[in-house]
């Protein structure tokens, strides 16, 4: 870590971050999934709790996902396939990413969160995931990355939704 | 659309076996299964490590129905209908807790933890012909079986033993993994599928689908260093067994150790080699295998060594299925070994692992075919048929969960098929597990 990374993050403001996640967004719902990989640190975790137990640890509750790099980057490849059956053909999705805040910092680490509305559009069948998502983002030579990005599903009952097969 | 019959043909000499696609779509199906088989089936509620103190509670959905599935006071379980005995409305709304008292929000009349009607506001103003002791919640039957808690909505159940009939030992394998018991894990995952529930039993017992299906995780576990069997061009491992009364299962070796430590590999020998010395090998070996267990009507045990799903599944509307799955494990594992088994289990459960959303896509789309019923009208489920020993990949276990199907809606049964389960791994103690009766039916 050098001064310079440190400075990025203490000077960083909620528009600096609102640009991250935007981009990081676009990324998804273009389904550039390989470049949106790369937006992780090599010690990232993606995780969503259990619908029923927001607060509950991801790694030892029966979450729905908690994905270390090697898992995140598994999942990535699969979707990327014809045969990843419940995305192909690809659904189309529409990210709203709203009250963005800047929680804290520690180190060369900023915590924030958002809300998300995350649409899911295939078949002709229209759902939408309401959540909010916490973020850690590490500055890096490389840029800001993301340590550790976890979305907090409001849903308790994933109906009509059923799966969550696109990253949400 | 009336009820045409016959809707499962099961022709023996011929080697077919068809069921006709109007049991996914048809409204009167689904209201005679309503009937004859929610109405009357003993019914997976939840396990009893769910309910760990006195006055415990959850509530669910069973058979359509709102239960409350408590411990009560005294430390007995019970399955108690969540409707007020005065005008109907749910006396519980929240999804658990502990509680001494139920009290309805809506006129104010209050239950204890074993059901009785405890206090009515102004009770002095109802005729001497109202008795308070006949307005307990209604508790229908309920017994269990290593943990498992089932109940009937039926006026005469007959016990679950006998109603689970060889399905108790494939029960038992999943029981006897942990002498300090099994536990349900924190975190359910409650979901919903555009298909009819009788594609997910069929589903969860079908081995010919998982190389098609599940390519994409296979592909993942092989990338991970992993070789599951079936990919070396052998997909005829393994055996399907009828178990009687509609429940079937296939086994198979098991599908290997993904995502494993060093530290879990040693763990993981550890406990077989304990599992042996209390069991004896055999029936240590026959728990190291895999199981898909489908339990008629609509309750699943999916037990491949690293995670063990438990499942329900019920109508909401012929071509609409609400979904309920947790994890379960022993009680006694440590930290790293829990953190192996969830990590897999999410890989590959649930509506965001990277196998179930693939099933489930595979049965929506089996939804949108059956729009053909008229042109295109039956299902093929030979598979295997004419075999002595069917494999993993063959069909007789979806067969057996019909022909119980095809007895309870149409009255029509049909002879069992294949070798019965051999339980001869079983030492001279093993055999004889009972059920235990709990609560009290009112």
């Amino acid at each position: 870590m050098t001064d310079l990374d440190l400075a990025t993050v203490t000077n960083l403001t909620r528009a600096d971050v609102e640009d991250f996640l935007y981009r990081e967004a676009a990324l998804l719902d273009e389904w550039r999934l390989e470049e949106w990989l790369d937006l992780f640190t090599q010690d990232c975790v993606y995780e969503i709790p259990p619908p029923d137990l927001p607060d509950a640890d991801t790694a030892r509750s029966f979450s729905l996902v908690h994905d270390e790099r090697t898992l995140l980057e598994q999942r990535v490849i699969r979707l990327k396939k014809p045969t990843a059956h419940a995305e192909f053909p690809h659904s189309r999705t529409r990210r709203q990413i709203t009250n963005v805040r800047i929680l804290g910092h520690t180190g060369d680490e900023v915590m924030c969160t958002a809300n998300f509305a995350v649409y899911r559009m295939r078949h002709g069948i229209d759902v939408v995931y309401i959540g909010r998502y916490e973020y850690v983002l590490k500055a890096t030579p490389d840029g800001l990355k993301i340590k550790h990005r976890k979305a907090i599903l409001d849903q308790s009952v994933l109906d009509p939704q059923g799966k969550v097969s696109i990253i949400l | 659309m009336t009820i045409r019959a016959p809707l499962v043909v099961d022709d023996r000499e011929r080697g077919l076996f068809r069921v006709h696609r109007s049991v996914f779509v048809s409204d009167e199906i689904l209201q005679r299964e309503r009937e004859e088989i929610f109405g009357r089936s003993w019914l997976y509620v939840g396990h009893e490590s769910e309910l760990r103190k006195p006055g415990d509670f959850v509530t669910r959905r069973v058979g359509g129905r709102t239960v409350i599935f408590n411990r009560d006071r005294q430390g007995t379980v019970r399955v108690m209908l969540n409707t007020c005995r005065h005008r109907g409305a749910e006396v519980c709304r929240l999804t658990s807790g502990n509680a001494r008292i139920f009290t309805c929000f809506y006129h104010g009349w209050a239950y204890d933890s074993t059901g009785n009607l405890v206090s009515v506001p102004d009770g002095d103003s109802y005729s001497a012909s109202f008795d308070r002791h006949e307005l307990g919640l209604h508790q229908p039957r309920v017994e269990s079986y290593r943990g498992f808690v089932f109940t009937n909505f039926g006026p005469d159940p007959g016990s679950l033993l006998d109603f689970l009939a060889d399905a108790r030992y494939l029960i038992d394998l999943v029981a006897d993994q942990s002498e300090t018991g099994m536990e349900i894990v924190a975190g359910v995952h409650r979901y919903s599928m555009r298909a009819n529930w009788k594609l997910l039993m069929e589903n969860s017992v079908d081995g010919y689908h998982g190389l098609t299906v599940h390519q994409t995780y296979f592909e993942m576990l092989m990338n991970l260093g992993i070789t599951p069997p079936g990919t070396d061009g052998n997909r005829e491992t393994g055996r399907g067994i009828d178990l009687r009364n509609g429940h079937g299962v296939v086994t198979n070796p098991e599908l290997g150790s993904p995502l494993m430590s060093p530290e879990v590999v040693v763990e993981r020998d550890a406990h077989r080699v304990a599992l042996a010395a209390r069991l004896g090998a055999e029936h240590a070996g026959r728990i190291a295998m895999t199981r898909n267990l489908g339990i008629f009507p609509n309750f699943v045990i999916v037990d491949l060594n690293w995670g063990i799903q438990v499942r329900t599944m019920y109508p909401l509307a012929p071509g609409h299925t609400e979904i309920t799955g947790w994890q379960i494990m022993p009680s006694d594992d440590s930290d790293s070994m829990r953190r192996y088994r969830l990590g897999n289990a999410m890989s590959f459960w649930g509506p965001a692992g990277l196998a179930t959303p693939d099933d489930v896509e595979g049965l929506e789309q089996c939804q949108r075919g059956f729009a053909s019923v008229n042109e295109v009208e039956w299902s093929d489920i030979s598979r295997g048929m004419v075999k002595p020993t069917p494999s993993i990949v063959d069909e007789l276990q979806m067969r057996v969960f019909w022909r119980e199907w095809n007895k309870r809606i149409t009255g029509t049964g049909y002879e069992a098929e294949g070798q019965p389960y051999d339980a001869g791994y079983l030492r001279s103690d093993q055999g004889a597990r009972g059920t235990t009766q709990t609560g009290a039916s009112r």
